[in-house]
């Protein structure tokens, strides 16, 4: 088997789809990508077994075949060379890829193809039309408090809720809770399910910026997205969801409105003085005051701040995890936030004070307790 | 207790008296667990190697340890510390902090208190002790080191400032071989250069630790007597009559282990993050795994299951093992939940 193709056209497919290939695969056929040639088109496929992602290019070739290609080493090779033209020649009884460009040949010895694990096909599952750049913002939006907890499997993924009226987005590592919902997209089927943090990371970067439909699929045990000429397919996460709806207050009387900006510049002060392992900072509201403080008794260090603030509510105190708080008020748009409290032992409530069209983001956080809380 | 070990093994063997008694293993590898005080002349102590300790002492006398009877005598110890105070300590089976502010006696004196103390563990034991009183902890632990054996030695607050000034750094106790070597190399000696250094200076350094140097520099340590230290980890372990090969017979001894952590967590009213299997083969070589979650867990099902997977991967003991063992860690204890504890949403 033979092909030509152009260095640079095939480094940018192989880059694309190279995030699946793992270090220390299951198996040791997983550190190759997968060549077929069928009609002039190279099909290119990487995968970990749980996630996989296929990418084709029309290359020159006269006869079909398919080989099992080193990733590494292929990568580095197309990366270190000028864009040219470049000759794969595959002994398919030997499994030898030779290729051949201007500068010189080089050889590499690839694996029987057919030992490559079969990637799953989703035959007659429910099929959903997302635009790129919204599917990109929403796992923006929660991927980051997915949680890395072996022992609750179901919360390292994103959950995914297609109904009728929207879509949501949920993430939660069992501090925090994040929902993005979308009212522009919808299906006529109700479906949830559990999309692993991994696909959703790789599917993050490859999303092109300009806004393409990427075409999502389900079944049983897998998800298959599509856009341009990739295609990725993962694995489900098969557990029960936790029942996430349950726990966002439906009234948190004590009302904080404040400019994102000045609270997120604060906290990140604050937070260099709080304790190391429990990052934990104060917030004191006061009448129209809020007043941000951590200490670390260990090494003596304080801070406090005041800010100004619109606040409806009892006087309180309340403790957070100023990362927790930084990385959420990070992923807010909006130029002022409301900060909904109830008890310094209840979840606050953090939302945008404007939502953009069709979208809508909430924030919840558990609070840390403070030493004056018996 | 002086020499605790050994002189448990003199008392009990008549022949053993007057004589340079170790008591540990004499084996290639074995290890002196205690020296008598006729040992200790030789340079033999706790924690020498056997056969150095047999160099130093050619007429020791090797002793198996009898740990069985060591603990009777130290409940026995800690029988008569409960008739004075329900404030003790224990830092090990035979040494212990009593706070005797308000005891149950009425007796005003620590000194007369610590002066029965010794008269009835010798009466009922047959053993000497070291006391030392002193108006905290810091201080009635270095005064008990005075005057070993059956020391007694008073520790008053006029006093105090002059014996840590006088004492060299590595007898601080809370003082480490390594934290010794690096105030060593910073100048610092004694406690009187040690009280040179500001808090700063010395929090700087020393971390958190900083902050207590700096204070028993000062004679000042306001630690209390915690008659229930807070256990950092809970384990148990077997070995076995036979070596195992069988993985089902690992799995089924670590189901065992595991309902006995848990049930000893269960105790403690706490949970853990950390679990660690520990595996010792049949040429005594020791292996150990451990990993940590974010969630903590205390149910012997869930230990179970991270043992298994940890004693699985990365691949099963390859040889016949001797001895396994599960131990939870980075404990969360019911009490703690209240300070700086991350609350966890009610899925």
């Amino acid at each position: 088997m033979k092909f030509i193709v152009s260095s640079s056209a095939l480094l940018k497919q192989l880059s694309s789809i190279n995030g699946v290939v793992t270090n220390n695969p299951v198996v040791p056929i997983l550190e190759n990508f997968l060549f077929e040639i069928s009609n002039s088109t190279l099909t290119i496929t990487a995968s970990d077994l749980e996630t996989s992602m296929i990418t084709e290019l029309p290359v020159e070739a006269h006869e079909d075949g398919r080989i099992a290609a080193p990733a590494r080493i292929l990568l580095e090779t197309l990366k270190n060379l000028p864009d040219q033209p470049v000759t794969f020649t595959i002994d398919e009884e030997t499994y030898t890829i030779e290729i051949s460009s201007a500068n010189g040949r080089y050889k590499l010895s690839g694996e029987n193809a057919t030992d490559f694990p079969r990637v799953p096909v989703v035959k007659g599952g429910k099929a959903i039309e997302v635009p790129s750049n919204i599917l990109a913002r929403a796992i923006n939006k929660t991927i980051f408090a997915v949680s890395s907890d072996e022992l609750r499997p179901a919360m390292t993924g994103i959950f995914v809720q297609l109904r009728p009226d929207n879509v949501t987005f949920v993430a939660t590592d069992g501090h925090r809770l994040l929902r993005y919902r979308r009212t522009d997209i919808s299906t006529d089927q109700e479906v949830s399910l559990i999309i692993p943090r991994k696909a959703f990371t790789l599917l993050k970067s490859t999303l092109p910026s300009e806004a393409t439909a990427v075409r999502m699929e389900f079944n049983q045990s897998n998800a298959f997205f599509s856009f341009d000429n990739i295609r990725m397919v993962c694995r489900l996460i098969d557990e029960r969801y936790p029942d996430y709806e349950n726990v966002i207050p439906v009234q948190n009387p004590n009302k904080l409105v404040i400019d994102r900006l000045d609270l997120l510049s604060s906290v990140r002060r604050i937070s260099i003085y709080s304790n190391k392992t429990t990052h934990q900072i104060r917030l004191k509201l006061n009448g129209s005051e809020l007043q941000v403080s951590a200490e670390d008794l260990d090494f003596s260090n304080e801070a406090s701040e005041r800010l100004t603030c619109q606040y409806e509510g009892e006087d309180m105190e309340i403790g957070f995890n100023a990362r927790f708080l930084t990385e959420m008020l990070n992923n807010l748009d909006s130029d002022e936030i409301t900060f909904e409290l109830s008890t310094p032992n209840r979840a606050g409530l953090l939302t945008p004070m404007a939502n953009e069209d069709s979208e809508s983001v909430l924030m919840l956080v558990m609070p840390v307790m403070l030493n004056n809380y018996v | 207790m002086d020499a605790f070990f050994a002189s448990v093994e003199q008392r009990d063997n008549p022949e053993l008296r007057g004589k340079p008694v170790a008591v540990g293993g004499s084996r290639e590898r074995g290890v002196v667990a205690a020296a008598s005080y006729e040992a200790r002349r030789y340079g033999v102590h706790s924690a020498l190697a056997s056969k150095i300790a047999a160099q130093r002492c050619p007429h020791l006398l090797f002793v198996k340890p009898r740990f069985e009877v060591y603990k009777a005598v130290s409940g026995q110890i800690r029988e008569i510390f409960y008739t004075y105070t329900d404030l003790v300590e224990p830092l090990s089976l035979d040494e212990a902090y009593l706070d005797v502010t308000e005891n149950k006696i009425g007796m005003p004196s620590a000194s007369i208190i610590a002066k029965e103390i010794k008269a009835r563990i010798l009466a009922e034991t047959g053993l000497t002790a070291s006391a030392g009183v002193s108006f905290n902890k810091f201080l009635a632990k270095i005064a008990s080191d005075m005057n070993k054996p059956d020391g007694f030695t008073l520790v008053t607050p006029d006093k105090a400032a002059e014996l840590v000034a006088g004492l060299s750094i590595e007898k601080f106790h809370g003082i480490g071989k390594v934290t010794a070597a690096k105030m060593q190399s910073m100048g610092i000696l004694t406690g009187a250069d040690l009280r040179e250094r500001t808090e700063e200076e010395l929090v700087r350094n020393f971390g958190k630790a900083g902050r207590y140097y700096y204070h028993i520099a000062r004679a000042q340590d306001n630690r209390e007597v915690q008659p229930h230290r807070l256990r950092k980890s809970v384990g148990s372990e077997r070995t076995f009559d036979v070596d195992l090969t069988e993985e089902t017979d690992m799995l089924e001894r670590l189901q065992f282990l595991a309902a006995e952590v848990a049930g000893d967590l269960e105790r403690l009213q706490a949970t853990a993050k950390t679990v660690t299997v520990k595996i010792k083969y049949f040429d005594f070589t020791l292996n150990t795994r451990s990993k940590t979650y974010l969630s903590e867990f205390s149910s012997a099902d869930a230990i179970y299951t991270i043992a298994r997977d940890l004693l699985r991967l990365p691949q099963l003991p390859q040889y016949p093992v001797r001895l396994l063992g599960i131990t939870a860690s980075s404990l969360l204890y019911q009490h703690d939940k209240l300070q700086g504890y991350q609350l966890t949403l009610a899925f």
